[in-house]
């Protein structure tokens, strides 16, 4: 009795080795509500009707949320349905969809996701072919397709235009925005000579972005957008002279000097806006988290043709118990009235050709209109685009890099080396 | 033998499987089953054929897993192995050494009681709360570990830790001591209510100094409650990740991975469940060295 014992604690130590330790999924219901309602139908006959309730599962919290729930409000409204807003980044969504898909079950109806995911997992989400096609023209971005089929569309646009600056600040300190590259350099010195200043660039830092943001900026200002382009079709390697050269002459030198080291991005945020940096690199979401977006103002590097635009991706799980629903809803989020009301919010911009840049906030307006004047407002983001592992390899070695430059050679092997196409 | 010692035999067995088929089932079909089928998948590719030590190839030459050309005394990234047993080597001694100091100066002292419940406020933090509070502490801006490190003189010292290869790990690992103390602290003031007083009354009538009560009777006595602490932290050293996951993300550059946030990251980055699959063989591989060895030592004790 004594060794059987023994050998099932060996077993149960052994087999608690294979469980993983608990890991993230934050999670927040933002909205809870009833499913059934009678519903007068003509003026003596009552019946009931069930109202399906749709969940949505997206990435946005605070202020981001709070600019899409009108939306879905909207949508409640508009389609008779009743929505709840579930919070899940694509991160933890990568881990708890998989195992849920494979029990034939969905945790929501709409899920916002990465586009290179989806496409991983098209066997288990629905052909949105006939709901995309009504309206294709209308978008400046592609749907999510395998062999033709779609199988995600893009919502709204974000795009990483530059540097972002207080207008206040460049006052007071008589500064002005770049024209050219020795102008950038020049205004760097004059920034980190500003007593108080630490640095003239705070650097954010996610989960590895915005480093990445800021290195795709250089890389297409530098080398155009057909070098991103090339970049994420495998085209062109990391160990390229052109690449290295961008990154050696123009990013490398900027690192220790101007830029600060990775800071958690909505801390750098308070302390960019404290004015103990100058210049920060973010997406235009930055527009609903700054406490006066009239006061922003944002440059890209002269000479930049074109900046990275991306979306948030939609797609409806096959496992959805309501799938009509769900289809309705992307349809009304898409539309040019669900893209208005979005718009309005602020924080982003819209993907609709259609949407005049008057239904806008001043500070969003003001970006729309500046990207108009850009060649290419919406080059592919890089590692968005190629995803999976190497995606986070990229955001780990830029971080390395930020504080280590000397590591340049090993950073770019590595990232070459651990490119999907290799 | 009669038929009435039969029927007992066949009595006890009866009871003996009542009580614990319910357990044994739910082990059985949750955990070792499960269990059994990832290491089956450690040596099958994706099409499910036999590929024998194949995966086991490719993850320990992965740089993640093994990096020989940054091995120490040179900087991190050194790989998931390496970094696992450092952290072992670091945090194991850390952990039950404080846990005996502070279970012995607390042991009988006024408010001992708040000061432990404090102590232990570390263990009962969600661990993924727990990396978040880390990378905080050694941060640059908000950081209090920092700012000390900067007023005392340590300038160099006073930047974000997990943003450096160099200092990421110790970050880490001094942030766990933190967390996992309280429990080595528990444990041994446990223990230490359970060594009878007459052992000190009779060596300090023999003339022992409290170093030497210390070392020749509480020592010895907790051996046990030593066992058990060595090979609980080693096994929550072995299979760690929400710490890290939340703190650095295994970065920079791979300077804090570990085995299980590397299997994670095979699994739901890289999509390749084999390779993940091959990463939990080889921890389940450990940690059945660490359980053998804790087994043994307690039978041997016995």
């Amino acid at each position: 009795m004594k060794r059987i014992g023994v050998a099932l604690l060996v077993l149960m130590l052994v087999a608690s080795a294979c469980v993983p330790a608990a890991t993230p999924t934050p999670e927040r219901i933002v909205e809870t509500r009833v499913i059934e309602r009678t519903v007068p139908v003509e003026k003596t006959v009552e019946v009931t009707k069930v109202i399906p309730t749709l969940t949505v599962i997206g990435p946005w919290a605070g202020a981001e949320m709070e600019q899409f729930l009108p939306v879905l409000r909207a949508a409640e409204q508009k389609l008779g349905v009743q929505i709840r807003y579930r919070i899940y980044r694509a991160e933890d969504l990568s881990q708890v969809l998989p195992p849920q898909f494979e029990a034939k079950q969905a945790p929501g109806d709409v899920i916002f996701m990465w586009d290179w995911w989806i496409r991983e997992n098209k066997d288990h989400a629905v052909d949105l072919t006939d709901l995309w096609q009504k309206e294709a023209n209308q978008f400046v971005l592609q749907p999510s397709a395998v062999d033709g089929r779609i199988y995600a569309v893009p919502y709204v646009l974000f795009v990483k235009p530059g540097f972002w600056y207080k207008k206040s600040f460049f006052q007071k300190h008589n500064l002005q925005p770049p024209t050219t590259w020795e102008e950038f350099l020049a205004l760097l010195d004059q920034i980190s000579r500003i007593p108080g200043i630490k640095k003239a660039i705070i650097s954010g830092d996610g989960v590895g972005w915005p480093l990445s943001d800021i290195t795709e900026h250089f890389l297409i200002t530098f080398g155009g957008p057909e070098l991103q382009e090339n970049l994420i079709a495998g085209k062109v390697r990391f160990t390229d002279p052109q690449v290295r050269a961008i990154f050696a002459e123009r990013l490398v030198p900027l690192l220790g000097k101007y830029f600060s080291d990775p800071v958690e991005w909505t801390q750098a945020i308070d302390l960019w806006w404290n004015e103990e940096y100058g210049l920060f690199f973010m997406g235009n979401w930055l527009t609903g988290m700054v406490k006066d977006p009239n006061d922003l103002g944002v440059f890209t590097l002269p000479g930049a043709r074109g900046v990275v635009g991306g979306t948030d991706w939609a797609f409806i799980p096959k496992y959805s118990e309501n799938v009509e629903a769900a289809k309705q809803l992307i349809a009304f989020m898409i539309s040019k009235e669900g893209m208005e009301i979005r718009a309005k919010q602020g924080g982003k911009l819209a993907s609709r050709k259609d949407i005049s840049p008057d239904v806008y906030p001043p500070a969003d307006r003001a970006l729309a209109e500046a990207l108009a004047k850009v060649e290419r407002p919406n080059v592919p983001d890089l590692d968005d685009t190629v995803g999976g592992d190497w995606q986070r390899t990229f955001w780990d070695q830029l971080k390395l890099l930020w504080v280590r430059p000397q590591a340049l050679d090993s950073v770019l092997r590595t990232l070459d080396a651990r490119f999907p196409t290799r | 033998m009669s038929a009435w010692r039969w029927w007992r035999q066949i009595g006890r067995w009866g009871s003996f499987l009542g009580f614990t088929a319910p357990a044994l089932l739910l082990i059985l079909f949750l955990i070792i089953l499960p269990a059994l089928q990832t290491i089956v998948l450690s040596f099958t590719d994706r099409q499910g054929n036999f590929v024998g030590l194949q995966n086991f190839a490719q993850v320990l030459s992965d740089p993640d897993t093994f990096n020989l050309t940054s091995f120490p005394p040179g900087p991190p990234p050194w790989g998931s192995i390496v970094h696992n047993a450092v952290w072992i080597m670091l945090h194991l001694p850390l952990t039950v050494g404080l846990g005996l100091i502070l279970a012995v100066l607390l042991d009988r002292a006024r408010g001992a009681t708040f000061l432990k419940s404090i102590i232990f406020l570390g263990m009962v933090t969600p661990m993924i709360v727990g990396g978040v509070i880390i990378r905080f502490l050694f941060d640059e801006n908000a950081g209090i570990v920092t700012a000390v490190l900067r007023a005392v003189g340590l300038t160099e010292l006073g930047r974000s830790w997990t943003a450096y290869p160099e200092t990421a790990l110790p970050a880490l690992i001094l942030g766990s001591v933190w967390l996992w103390v309280g429990f080595s602290m528990i444990l041994y003031s446990a223990g230490l209510a359970t060594i009878p007083r007459d052992y000190y009354e009779a060596a300090a009538v023999d003339g022992a100094g409290p170093f030497q009560q210390f070392w020749y009777i509480t020592i010895p006595s907790l051996r046990p409650v030593t066992m058990v602490i060595v090979a609980m932290t080693i096994l929550w050293e072995l299979k760690l990740f929400d710490i890290v996951y939340t703190a650095t993300l295994g970065g920079p550059g791979g300077a804090t991975m570990v085995l299980a946030l590397q299997m994670y990251f095979y699994a739901f980055r890289a999509l390749e469940f084999q390779r993940a699959a091959t990463v939990a063989t080889l921890l389940t591989l450990f940690t059945l060295i660490v359980g053998l060895w804790f087994v043994r030592t307690m039978r041997s004790s016995e």
